[in-house]
């Protein structure tokens, strides 16, 4: 019962500021219901008991990507900046397409029949997760760990490469 | 797992061991010493595309989340040999006054993409696919963006990495349906459970508009042309042939892994999705004026054609698309090659300025227009073979129709190929440009690419050599 | 109503008990909250008061001063006071503003605060969440803070609140890797970041002494980049007086300034709670080895004293630094976390986990 009240309004949040993010028209608002969403969401995981995922969702989206989105808004645009409005027949049709596809969604997963897996459950704590981050047999996720790693050590090179200023007066004796 | 199973994934484990290395080896370099980045990253790189012809085992690691097999091994190896070339071709390049100060960079970069590519092709399971994507691609966009003070290249950078992030949210969202409907991101588990519920359908759909975006299939293509023009030659030609080639090996093998339950279904979507894509390509490329920008379109419709070998869903269909890709490489790295030098060298990249380079380029002429009828399909050299296997795969699947369309739009591209042809050979020019030298990385390149188009068109032996290995897989 | 000062248990499960009698689950479940979140309230309220106080008095020591003595005895009441004044002042919106993240920034701010203190153990027993994540759940809610002051520097369309906020942020992001690498490093040696199971962990040492040479260096980093996450001196750029105005904060008036004073006090108190229960013991006693008397001695002394003895100790260490080391400049901030204290981190951690593995700790 509790759990439901609170899933709803979890629900109810996510619902509401998803819609707010993509249709204010002040970017830093829509950086600010993004935040909402994303706390709202840890929310949800706070409720199914998986602690660890709740903090890094907060950490990593929240406290990291959404941080990284309003410091680069700072950076670029001006507090009196306002996105251009639609034309109403672009907003009639992407109202259309999204309409569409939730409702097509919704149908198809309505009428899927879900059965639990097969496998055991498993305590989502901190032990176990940790056990899985790095070990190398069935149900471990040491090799997507690595990978990500050289995708994180990658991805940073790209940006300095891209961020970085030419330095014009280079010598070259 | 014990040392010995862990070699089976050497080609990961030496790529990133080199990427590692040129990076350390960047930091301790200054000055002139720079320069010695090129040779040293180039005979390491060399290295580790030899020792990936030794003979290997085959297996899986990490509890099945990584497969090798011969399949897998010779994709891998078809993709090391384009980006040896394309390392050879961007020496010249690299070796501008702008890009002197991230020379490593790009190694590092191009090869962090190589060993996501590899980790996709290997992947068994969703997550490492997913991972394998990313590092395959973010780095691209970086790539794309290299010589961002200039406006073409920052925007092909961004338009990349807009709309890869577009595709992958797309495939996630459809991922996220495959493991809530199986309970599992493993291919083997999914593979077993994979029904047609009309979620299914969809998962599917959303996971293969992921895939399609990567290799730029209509009408999914809509990022190609901006980011080929814009972003540097030689990144174009990585994008078009490694990431093109890496991502049509994934698609092909999750196809056949993971949903051979559905094959009737897939089939219906590649069929609409090939006669498509040959088509609209090859409408576009006519009209193309921007060299980059033309190849690009042309990219697009022989992608078209990588479909017919895989609508096929057989083994005989999986050599032929390996056949196709490698064929692909040479003579897409042979064009690019040449545009490569000649952008290089004076910079310019438009149809009209090839006119009459004949008279001042001979050399490079005779090459650009052998790749050129390699990619028309002209026999004897590989391209025309190319075609010819993919035709036969689908035809002996009875996709009559298809490969009448495929035909047509075959035969529609001879025109817009021989257009360069016509305009190095055949037009006159007042200022053509002029007769210039390339390094010996260039040379060594060209040549490569350009023996390797006429090889595999007259060995046949490859083709047996490839479809050896790919039985292995249904 | 059984009370007993030495552990809280049974004081929390007289009343859970109390309340489920006359309450249905629904009710007990919503009245607690109600509880812990007035004592929470009323805890930041007066013990950000007294925080003030201190700083001013703490002040006024290094400087040779006497702080506020007018008001009430030795001053006590000023900073009730101030905060009375500060409750009767008009609420201004600058013009051009964005109204709404104005408002809401001093809010995210302060709630930050809120859901950082539910999980500090204030006593044995007396702690609002006892997440088996305790360590991650506080830094990643205390890692929410800095866009309340993004918000605000911004909203306020003014380009000292921008550019303090733009300061704040860099430093306050840079920081937190500082601030988490040597918690990691506490991890490693306690082996849980359940708070309470970090606290039994010490019941035969604190860890700044069993763990001796990481545990120090760990401790030593994270007061100093506890500090700069607090933005406070000599990390307080961001709200540079003499250059800025007052930073992010300079368009705020009354109480919603007061609530980003009150969140960097109880950010403090957060910080030197954080340090408390890591390297300090939380409210475990100080006890050595087998002196069965001496022991006894500590354990006669509450642990709510032994807490917030370690904490006061922890904060006045922190105001020390501020009265006493002149301000850094931004890039000399930005060097000393990523040149200097990250790397040496990272070490930290590798010598950390060589000494639990080895077994070289206490």
């Amino acid at each position: 019962m509790n759990n439901e009240l609170m899933f709803f309004m979890l629900s109810a949040v996510i619902l509401v500021f998803s819609v707010l993010t993509v249709t204010t028209r002040k970017i830093l608002r829509a950086a600010v219901y993004l935040l909402f969403v994303l706390v709202a969401t840890a929310g949800l995981y706070f409720q199914l008991n998986y602690n660890f995922l709740a903090a890094v969702q907060l950490t990593v989206y929240a406290g990291g990507i959404v941080v990284l989105i309003i410091f680069s808004i700072l950076l670029t645009s001006h507090i009196s900046e306002r996105a251009p409005i639609a034309s109403a027949a672009r907003a009639a049709l992407a109202a259309l397409v999204t309409v569409a596809g939730a409702i097509l969604t919704l149908i198809t997963v309505m009428q899927f029949t879900f059965r639990p897996a097969g496998i055991p459950p498993i305590s989502p704590n901190v032990k176990n997760v940790g056990r899985a981050l790095v070990s190398y047999g069935t149900d471990g996720y040491a090799l997507p760990f690595e990978a990500i790693s050289i995708l994180l050590l990658a991805a940073m090179i790209g940006a300095i490469v891209v961020a970085r200023k030419e330095s014009n007066n280079q010598s070259t004796k | 797992m014990t040392f010995h199973n862990i070699l089976i994934m050497r080609h990961e484990l030496l790529l990133t061991i080199v990427m590692l290395l040129v990076l350390i080896i960047d930091l301790f370099a200054t000055g002139n010493n720079r320069k010695l980045i090129i040779p040293i990253a180039l005979i390491l790189f060399l290295t580790v595309t030899a020792i990936g012809f030794l003979p290997a085992q085959y297996g899986q690691l990490f509890g099945g989340m990584y497969i090798t097999s011969g399949t897998t091994i010779l994709m891998k190896n078809v993709l090391n040999i384009a980006v040896f070339i394309i390392l050879l071709q961007s020496v010249a390049w690299l070796k501008l006054e702008e890009n002197k100060q991230k020379l490593a960079e790009y190694f590092v970069l191009i090869l962090s993409t190589l060993i996501g590519m590899n980790f996709m092709i290997s992947s068994g399971d969703f997550l490492m696919l997913y991972i394998g994507l990313e590092t395959a691609t973010i780095p691209l966009a970086a790539l794309a963006a290299y010589t961002h003070h200039q406006t073409k290249s920052a925007e092909a950078g961004i338009k990349l990495i807009l709309s890869s992030a577009l595709s992958s949210g797309i495939m996630l969202y459809g991922i996220s349906m495959v493991y809530g409907t199986t309970g599992s991101v493993s291919f083997a588990e999914v593979a077993l459970q994979w029904g047609n519920a009309p979620l299914q359908m969809l998962a599917f759909l959303f996971f293969f508009a992921g895939m399609a975006f990567k290799i730029s299939l209509v009408p999914f293509h809509l990022w190609t042309a901006d980011v080929y023009e814009g972003a540097p030659v030689n990144v174009t030609s990585y994008l078009s042939v490694v990431s093109k080639g890496s991502a049509a090996f994934v698609l092909m093998l999750v196809l056949f892994r993971v949903f051979p339950s559905i094959v009737e279904h897939w089939q219906k979507v590649l069929y609409a999705i090939a006669v498509l894509t040959m088509t609209v390509g090859n409408l576009f490329a006519l009209r193309q004026q921007n060299l980059k920008r033309f190849l690009a379109f042309s990219s697009i419709a022989q992608a078209g054609f990588i479909l017919l070998g895989i609508i096929g869903a057989s083994p005989l269909g999986m050599s032929t698309v390996i056949f196709f890709v490698l064929a692909y490489v040479f003579t897409n790295l042979a064009a690019f090659g040449v545009i490569s030098a000649v952008s290089s060298a004076t910079g310019k990249e438009n149809m009209a300025d090839y006119n009459g380079l004949y008279q001042t380029n001979p050399k490079l002429s005779l090459l650009l227009m052998l790749a050129l009828f390699s990619l028309a399909g002209i026999p004897p050299v590989a391209g025309f073979f190319g075609k010819f296997f993919l035709f036969a795969s689908a035809a002996s699947k009875g996709f009559y129709w298809l490969v009448f369309i495929a035909v047509v739009n075959a035969t529609v591209s001879l025109y817009y190929y021989l257009l360069p042809v016509k305009a190095m050979f055949i037009n006159k020019n007042e200022q053509p440009v002029p007769t210039f030298r390339s390094d010996f990385y260039m040379k060594a390149g060209l040549l490569l690419a350009a023996a390797g188009t006429l090889a595999v068109g007259m060995l046949s032996i490859g083709y047996e050599y490839i479809a050896s290995f790919s039985y292995g897989l249904q | 109503m059984a009370f007993d000062i030495y552990d809280f248990t049974s004081l929390t499960s007289s009343i859970h008990e109390g309340l489920a009698t006359f309450l249905p689950p629904v009710g007990v479940l919503v009245a607690e909250w109600l509880l812990v979140g007035i004592s929470v309230l009323l805890f930041v309220a007066v013990f950000g008061l007294i925080l003030v106080y201190l700083e001013r008095k703490v002040c006024a020591l290094f400087q040779q001063r006497l702080g506020p003595m007018r008001v009430g005895k030795w001053g006590l009441l000023q900073t009730v006071a101030d905060f009375i004044k500060l409750l009767m002042k008009e609420l201004i919106t600058p013009n051009k503003a964005d109204k709404f993240l104005y408002n809401l920034a001093p809010f995210i701010v302060i709630i930050v605060t809120f859901m950082a203190i539910a999980a500090i153990p204030f006593a044995k027993g007396l702690q609002a969440i006892d997440f088996d994540i305790g360590v991650l759940y506080v830094s990643a809610v205390a890692s929410l803070g800095v866009i309340g002051i993004l918000l605000a520097g911004w909203s306020s369309n003014n380009k000292y609140s921008l550019i303090g906020a733009m300061r704040s942020g860099a430093q306050i992001i840079s920081y937190e890797l500082s601030v988490g690498l040597s918690l990691i490093t506490m991890i490693i040696l306690a082996g849980s970041m359940q708070i309470s199971e970090i606290i039994q962990a010490q019941s035969t040492g604190w860890f700044i002494f069993t763990g001796h040479i990481p545990a120090i260096i760990a401790f030593i980093v994270f007061l100093i980049a506890g500090t700069a996450e607090t933005n406070r001196g000599p990390f307080d750029l961001a709200e540079a007086e003499s250059e800025l105005t007052a930073g992010f904060h300079t368009e705020y008036s009354g109480i919603k300034f007061a609530f980003f004073f009150l969140a960097e006090y109880v950010n403090l108190f957060i910080v030197s709670a954080m340090a408390t229960v890591l390297f300090l013991g939380g409210w475990m006693p100080f006890h050595v080895g087998s002196f069965e008397g001496f022991n006894a001695v500590m354990d006669f002394v509450p642990p709510i004293f032994w807490f917030f003895g370690k904490v006061m100790f922890v904060i006045f260490v922190i105001m020390w630094f501020k009265w006493t080391f002149p301000r850094l400049r931004i890039d000399q901030i930005l060097t000393l976390e990523w040149k200097y204290l990250l790397p040496i981190n990272l070490l930290n951690i590798l010598l950390m986990t060589l000494i639990v593995l080895m077994g070289w700790h206490f």
